[in-house]
């Protein structure tokens, strides 16, 4: 979400003694995923005042065959940074989609999203993941 | 959803929109965690359990509920061996006989003012019950009045009332053995005890002689091992 680890420990820090304070007074929410919702808003916030994806048209590929092998040479850091600087609300569904805990009933319920959102969000997110493979790990004979 | 995931199932568009969902978790979970913030999620316990000790374990209700329970049915089962404990052939019927020496009244008795160990030739005579005898220790008390009915198992019992002390008497039969038929014979006196009364019952030839007395045991010991004159 962040794509800043010192960020990413700020955030959750911040969350938890949130929650701390709120279960000393008895006072922690009835809803599954508060937590998540909170930490949420807290990485939108934080990133608020950093600079902003500029609104240009990303490249969109259509998934290849080999789009898996591309993805193993991929740097975990590099992929988090790449997720970390799409524009929200396409960075929040990304990151819960592929963090592979929730179902998508609960991504629509933490990323305040429509069903058609989250589907279009994902599967842009997905053809511009594989230009982005593509530009990066260039496959023979592939244009 | 399960609609549209149905309709693409198994066309090679999807699995391979699912492989590459795959790959790309994989690669997620490489991602790594500031090593602060993963101590949050160290499997040691942040906050120490807290000690378990017995004190604190029988202030738990369920636990203290249950010990109450467990007492008093042990309680209820300790009293039961205990007033069991002295049991002898013919006590089950002597402690009926005690609830009826609590409720009988005089006027329920026919009158009759002479020495208790001469009723046996009454009892005899009158209704045919042999060795119906009062033992010679109760022999020379004073009646006031006497019956004769059928207990709940159409058994005859005598009864006396004494002048002295309310003292009641009852000659009742035997137990048998239910194969044989013996007398199922005890020696010397044996004490019951029924809601404040208590008797002091002892065999002969057959019949159960008891001494039912308001109060305690030691009341007919007395009498007892009071010499005959």
């Amino acid at each position: 979400m962040l794509g800043d680890s010192r960020k990413a420990q700020e955030v959750f820090h911040a969350t938890l003694r949130e929650a701390a304070q709120r279960a000393a007074h008895g006072e922690l929410p009835e809803e599954p995923f508060w937590l998540f919702r909170e930490a949420r808003w807290r990485c939108l916030e934080a990133t608020k005042d950093d600079l902003q994806p500029e609104a240009v048209e990303i490249d969109e590929h259509d998934l290849g065959v080999t789009a898996a092998s591309q993805i193993e040479r991929l740097d975990p850091v590099q992929l988090a940074i790449w997720i970390s600087a799409a524009p929200d609300p396409q960075r929040s569904a990304l990151a819960l989609f592929y963090l592979d805990e929730f179902d998508y009933r609960d991504i629509l319920d933490l990323a305040e999203l429509k069903l058609n959102e989250l589907s279009r969000l994902l599967a842009r997110g997905r053809r511009q993941l594989q230009a982005w493979l593509d530009a990066k790990f260039p496959q023979p004979g592939h244009a | 959803m399960r609609a549209a995931i149905s309709r693409v199932d198994g066309s090679a568009d999807f699995i391979s929109q699912q492989n590459f969902d795959r790959a790309v978790a994989r690669v997620v979970r490489l991602i790594s965690i500031p090593a602060e913030s993963a101590e949050w999620f160290s499997e040691k316990d942040l906050v120490p359990a807290s000690r378990w000790t017995w004190k604190k374990m029988m202030r738990n209700p369920a636990v203290l509920a249950i010990s109450i329970a467990v007492v008093v049915i042990a309680g209820v089962f300790v009293f039961n061996f205990l007033s069991h404990l002295n049991d002898f052939p013919g006590s089950a019927t002597a402690r009926k006989l005690l609830g009826t020496a609590a409720s009988t009244r005089p006027v329920m008795l026919d009158p009759v003012t002479a020495e208790a160990g001469t009723l046996s030739d009454l009892f005899f005579m009158k209704h045919g019950l042999e060795h119906y005898d009062v033992p010679a220790e109760f022999a020379d008390f004073g009646t006031i009045g006497c019956r004769v009915f059928e207990d709940d198992e159409s058994r005859r019992v005598a009864q006396i009332w004494i002048a002295e002390k309310r003292m009641q008497f009852f000659l009742f039969p035997a137990e048998r053995d239910s194969k044989t038929g013996a007398v199922l014979r005890f020696p010397g006196w044996r004490y019951v005890h029924q809601e404040g009364w208590t008797g002091s019952v002892t065999e002969h030839s057959g019949v159960c002689f008891m001494a039912a007395i308001r109060g305690r045991a030691k009341d007919l010991e007395t009498y007892i091992a009071m010499p005959k004159q």
